[in-house]
């Protein structure tokens, strides 16, 4: 606002507002530049993500194509003492568990399950702050309301809404899906419109409004861009922290039903035989391993391939 | 008293059977197998004369706060004040009573009026050791039922003791209905003030107390061993402390063979010889250290260390302790009087549960299709059979005066030796009752689709038809959700997955306050405890109006038979009765019964028989000897062996 | 600044009171059964149950019980514990578990802090080279697996190798050694990880190009502006830390057997200890607010270049 008055104040004959140009503004010294394919090309050079992203996209497709394949039912019990808690076999490549269920098959049924969970809860968390968190940036005046609502639910235990929220409802799917994303959206929120201010307010967006550049081009090209990359960032951030988080919750009460295979229900219930039985433990914890590296990398590497100082 | 030591006599005898059986069965190079008795008697001996270790240490798993033996309903607690407080009467280590506080005791013809003299110059002592000023009196006992008498001060387990001592159940409802405002013309004082008129207890003299019961007990004595709310209080004492009674150990005042020298919550407890106990040279350990580890697997671990002298070892650990050095350590635990039932829900929301569990078919197709000795290897790998129940008063704990135990009369005794593991039988069970329930589409008659609503539990859509919906809820313990996943596959198996479908509900929290008061269940697990040697103690509250049908079914052959058991002239008659009553209702399985809750092994450093048979109170270390190594199977069994002869030769002696 | 402080003040109080408000009528939502363990359930009537809610208090209106609250919380009394430790006193409760919570929790943060930074300026000495990778190596490490199992591996078998104790005695010295330790992993990894990032940040600048053209020394370089620089960011979250002191963990309390405040909250939540549930979160708010304001503070008075305005 102040540029613009000062502006008016400024002698017309030794200065003049430039006239906006559609076309001198495309006029730059890199021709074909293009941000998306700069930024994919920078992040697909190192090779170590790249092998990351043909891992965890094989470790997915993995868990959505095994259980329509095999004939084997993930949550059948056995009545034979015989059959539980075996070690390693080239029937059960992994053991079975304390009821004779076969460790490789609930692995891949968690890995289905606790993905598509935390693919939700990345969506929701993340999409729902970054709409709050842009009007956030935007009106200044929500700003003091806004900071006190953020105060008052990170204040809150989550363990008290909880522990009513599972007085309500079912444990089911959707009850865990609503008690982890309460609380996630409203600090990405804050994230988003710490991030949305402090690049509006750079000095280069500064020195393209002042050259009158519109508001809305500022944002289409300078602002989304970059807040993109970081959506793409905190929602692989996301995932690995979800996919934990479900562990906590089955503690308060709100977690899954006992039928339901989750990785995180996997690790707990192994975790009662750990010192007895570790091979059990070992093929859901080293794909959760897998999947909490993979996505913080991925999630970190995307970020410095987006940052244009790098794509040179 | 003859009839009495008789009865101990066959009491014990049989248990020991048991046991000695069991462990004969497991340990197949039973070293006192080809020994003669004065062989079994040297060795033991030789055990018996060992240097002795005077601390014990041992954990607890949960914390807890209060050490109010009135209010408390946690186990380490009682186990704690077991060892403080002294009773009227203590088990000797062949579980006859001998006396404690009381010198001696007599009882009336028909066993209504029970009198105990009391020792005479005992202090209460305080947290240090010390004796303060209170002695202990008669009074002390009447105080102790003037305590829990007042519904203010919420005594735990109440019903049994107020329903038995004679007046007191009016004396706590009367109390009760002016507290909540139902009476208004009379004041509350001049009922508390007519306590000593109203309530069936009073002190003779300064060292007599005497109990006036509303109904022959032949069995008072092994209550004053198992319930809390007959232990004497200082009442001035607690009176003055109000509500800071009994929150720590400083707040309270001791009686028994140890007092809680040190009390760090949620962390340690140390129990101390109390210097001035009436018999402290029987009580051997000095010291004995309680400290919290709440997790299993850590207190195996710390015992491996010998950071503890004693451990629970479960099924699992079992397994995986066999070959190392510790496999001649694991021994068997011998006894657990509290069995495991599934409650079914007779009143619940769910119509197609409701139409099929009113059919005795049904009913029948669960009991059979139980297959108990896969949930028993849960928790006895070894050998599963020992721990089956199928009666609800466990073997072993209520014997007539002609020394016949409960559960061998007549009825009873076929339930007992029934086998109820027959997939097949369960089945026909199964379709007989779908025969009378169903139409031919499998449409269950009568019974309309909708939407079941046990919220907070679950909620969850029934559509009328087969198979029948199931809903068992059970706690989020990791143990109980495996046995309940083994549940689920056997009767789906035996039943068939296209006539039941089982579905399991875990829920964490107080599951009576939301599951089973509210009715939010189709099956629920629980477990019970005969408490004292009647079979009253659990059958009565199993009555249609009792307080822990949960189930909320309606027997009234099962009530009438209670009734006539209650009104029974002898004690044999009364056991006839009740095990009619017990048999009906399992044979008509309102309420399935079929494991005990015994979990398989232990390891130690005590000395097994060396403190006083506790069969339905809780332990005493009184007369515990610890051992500087652990105590092996051999050693074990020698003990085992050498007790059963010294147990015969001392109890007939005596009748 | 005084008249900054003065309204921070102000703030802090409104969002604490706001948070106390939501949370005791929360908990005014309780089923009144809650109250009651299920033995006591059991054994009791209704008419005993509500002759004992009245007696507490526990009927009145939320809004009266409020009043009572805050009434008896300026006469220095916070009330008694309901179903956790009934009848004990909340004030003698904490007198005996905050101390101890607090010991392990202020060791674990001068071990984290000097571990992490030792860690974080390995990791830019080194920068793509072991170091890096060995501190980024271990920062994934402690986020991927689930810190329940490397907990319990921690717990026995470390235990084991080393000889320590498993679980913690107040008289003896090296039990205190495992639980800091385990308390501190996930603050060294934190601190190691924002150290080299600013660190590395503060290298680009062109002040550090400029003093090092200039001529000055390496070493005096990074100790006199590169280290001060990026340690300023991490300054602020130095109080916030506070909270984590009082509030302990659940897990590695429970694993060793600590008698602090960790489990303290979610055990009184659950078995519906409304006073004590009510106490703690009034404590954690208050402790929480102070902490970030405490944070801003102590910027301001590390760093010249911060002014504590009504800009904030």
């Amino acid at each position: 606002m102040e540029e613009k008055k000062k502006v008016r104040q400024l002698n017309p004959l030794k200065f003049r507002a430039a006239i906006f140009d559609n076309m001198l503004s495309e006029d730059v010294g890199y021709s074909n530049y293009s941000y998306w394919r700069s930024t994919l090309r920078t992040f697909f050079k190192n090779k170590a993500v790249l092998a990351l992203v043909v891992l965890i996209v094989l470790i997915i497709l993995m868990g959505f194509i095994y259980p329509i394949v095999s004939s084997e039912d993930p949550n059948k019990a056995s009545l034979l003492p015989l059959t539980w808690n075996q070690r390693p076999s080239w029937e059960h490549w992994f053991g079975t568990d304390t009821l004779g269920r076969d460790i490789w098959t609930r692995a891949w049924y968690g890995v289905r399950n606790s993905f598509l969970l935390a693919f939700c809860i990345a969506l929701s968390d993340v999409g729902i702050g970054m709409i709050v968190g842009a009007i956030w940036g935007y009106n200044k005046k929500l700003d003091p309301i806004m900071i006190e609502i953020y105060n008052v639910i990170t204040n809150v235990p989550s363990t008290v809404y909880l522990v009513l929220l599972a007085y309500i409802m079912n444990t089911s799917y959707l009850t865990l899906f609503i008690s982890m994303a309460s609380r996630g959206w409203i600090v990405e929120a804050r994230f988003f419109r710490n991030r949305i201010l402090s690049i509006r307010d750079s000095e280069y967006n500064v020195a393209s409004r002042c050259l009158g550049t519109p508001m809305r081009r500022i944002a289409t090209k300078n602002i989304i861009p970059q807040i993109i990359s970081l959506i793409i960032m905190e929602a692989a951030l996301c995932i690995p922290y979800s996919i934990g988080n479900e562990v906590f919750l089955g503690f308060v009460g709100v977690g899954l039903p006992v039928e339901a295979i989750t990785l995180g229900n996997i690790v707990n219930q192994g975790r009662a035989s750990f010192t007895l039985h570790p091979y059990q433990m070992l093929l859901p914890t080293i794909i959760l391993c897998i999947i909490t590296v993979a996505f913080y990398v991925i999630g970190n590497k995307f970020a410095d391939a987006s940052d244009p100082r790098n794509h040179i | 008293m003859k009839r009495f030591v008789a009865m101990l006599l066959t009491l014990v005898m049989a248990l020991s059977l048991t046991a000695c059986g069991n462990s004969g069965e497991e340990e197949p190079g039973d070293v006192t197998q080809d020994q003669t008795p004065e062989e079994i008697l040297n060795n033991a001996d030789d055990i018996m004369n060992r240097d002795f270790e005077d601390v014990y240490k041992t954990y607890f798993s949960s914390s807890y706060a209060s050490f109010n033996y009135f209010t408390t309903s946690y186990a380490t607690v009682r186990e704690i004040i077991a060892n403080c407080i002294d009773g009227l009467v203590e088990p000797d280590i062949y579980g006859v009573y001998v006396p404690s506080l009381a010198e001696s005791w007599t009882s009336n013809e028909d066993q209504t009026v029970w009198t105990f003299k009391i020792r005479q110059g005992l202090k209460w002592v305080d947290h240090t050791g010390a004796e303060t000023e209170y002695e202990l009196t008669a009074q002390d006992f009447v105080d102790g039922i003037r305590y829990i008498g007042d519904p203010l001060n919420g005594a735990y387990s109440l019903r049994v003791i107020r329903d038995l001592i004679s007046g007191l159940y009016d004396y706590y409802w009367t109390l009760d209905d002016i507290d909540s405002g139902l009476i208004t013309d009379q004041n509350r004082e001049d009922v508390v003030a007519s306590f000593d008129d109203m309530v069936g207890v009073r002190a003779v003299d300064e060292y007599t107390v005497e109990y006036t019961l509303e109904s022959s007990a032949p069995y008072f004595l092994s209550l004053i061993e198992s319930s809390m709310l007959l232990l004497p209080v200082e009442y001035d004492y607690a009176m003055e402390l109000g509500a800071d009674f009994a929150v720590d150990n400083e707040h309270m005042l001791y009686c028994g063979a140890y007092y809680v020298s040190d009390f760090q919550r949620d962390k340690a407890i140390t129990l101390t010889a109390n210097p001035h106990y009436w018999d402290k040279e029987n009580v051997t350990i000095e010291t004995v250290e309680y400290q919290m580890i709440p997790d299993g697997t850590t207190s195996l671990e710390m015992f491996e260390r010998g950071e503890i002298d004693y451990t629970t070892v479960e099924a699992e650990a079992y397994l995986s302790l066999q070959d190392t050095e510790w496999a001649d350590n694991l021994l068997p635990t011998s006894h657990s009087f509290s069995t495991n039932y599934l409650w079914l829900d007779f009143a619940g929301d769910n119509p197609e549960f409701n139409i099929f569990i009113n059919n005795e078919n049904f009913r029948k197709a669960l009991q059979y299709g139980l297959n108990r000795e896969a949930v028993a290897s849960l928790r006895e790998p070894v050998d599963p059979s020992r721990i089956l129940r199928n009666t609800i008063n466990a073997e072993g704990a209520i014997y007539d005066s002609n020394g016949v135990d409960y559960t061998d009369y007549s009825p009873l005794k076929e339930i007992k030796e029934t086998d109820y593991n027959q997939p097949e039988l369960a089945r026909q069970y199964m379709e007989a009752a779908i025969e009378e329930l169903c139409d031919e589409e499998g449409n269950i008659i009568g019974c309309e689709a909708g939407t079941v609503d046990y919220l907070p539990v679950c909620s969850f859509d029934v559509d009328g038809k087969l198979p029948v919906t199931i809903c068992y809820v059970g706690t989020d313990d990791e143990s109980e959700i495996i046995m309940a996943q083994l549940f689920k596959a056997m009767l789906e198996e035996s039943i068939g997955a296209e006539y039941i479908d089982f579905q399991i509900q875990a829920y964490s929290g107080w599951t009576y306050g939301t599951v089973a008061d509210p009715l939010n269940y189709d099956i629920y697990f629980d477990s019970l405890s005969t408490g004292y040697a009647d079979p009253s103690g659990l059958l009565t509250r199993m009555t249609t109006d009792g307080a822990e049908n949960v189930g909320c079914y309606e027997v009234p052959e099962f009530d009438a038979l209670v009734e006539k058991a209650l009104a029974a002239d002898n004690f044999e008659d009364r056991l006839q009765y009740f095990a009619e009553a017990e048999a009906y209702l399992c044979e008509g399985a309102y309420l399935i019964p079929f494991i005990s809750s015994l979990r398989g092994y232990y390891m130690s450093y005590s000395v097994p028989y060396t403190s006083p048979l506790t069969l339905y109170g809780n332990t005493k270390y009184k007369g515990t000897l610890v051992m500087d190594e652990p105590l092996t199977i051999d050693e074990y069994n020698t003990l085992t062996a050498a007790y059963e002869l010294e147990r015969a030769e001392a109890l007939g002696a005596n009748g | 600044m005084g008249k900054y402080i003065l309204k921070r003040t102000v703030n802090s109080l409104i969002t604490v009171i706001i948070v106390f408000i939501v949370v005791f009528m929360l908990l005014r939502l309780m089923p009144l059964s809650g109250y009651f363990p299920q033995e006591v359930l059991k054994e009791t009537d209704e008419a005993t149950r509500m002759s004992y809610l009245r007696n507490q208090g526990l009927l009145d209106h939320p809004l009266v019980q409020l009043w009572r609250f805050v009434k008896n919380l300026f006469h220095g009394d916070l009330g008694r514990s309901l179903t956790v430790y009934p009848q004990v006193p909340i004030t003698t409760l904490l007198a005996e578990k905050i101390p101890v919570t607090a010991a392990f929790g202020f060791s674990s943060m001068v071990l984290g802090i000097i571990l992490g930074l030792s860690l974080g300026l390995l990791m830019v000495r080194f920068k793509d080279k072991w170091g890096d990778r060995l501190g980024t190596g271990y920062i994934l490490a402690v986020r991927a697996i689930p810190n329940l199992i490397y907990l319990f591996f921690i717990q026995v078998w470390i235990s084991k190798w080393f000889g320590l104790p498993m679980v913690f005695y107040e008289d003896q010295p090296s039990s205190w050694i495992l639980p800091v330790i385990c308390l501190s992993l996930s603050s060294i990894a934190w601190y190691a990880l924002w150290l080299r990032r600013f660190m590395v940040d503060e290298e680009n600048r062109d002040y550090v190009k400029f003093a090092l053209v200039k001529g000055l020394p390496k070493k005096e370089v990074w100790k006199k502006h590169i280290f001060k620089n990026a340690i300023i960011p991490l300054v602020v979250y130095l109080p916030s830390d506070l909270l984590n002191i009082i509030a302990g963990s659940l897990v590695i309390e429970s694993l060793y057997a600590i008698p602090g405040t960790g489990g303290l909250l979610t055990t009184a939540i659950k078995s519906q200890d409304n006073n004590l549930v009510q106490v703690i979160v009034l404590m954690y708010a208050v402790t929480s607010v102070v902490g970030v304001f405490l944070g801003d503070l102590l910027v301001a008075a590390v760093d010249p270049r911060i002014k504590l305005t009504e800009e904030g």
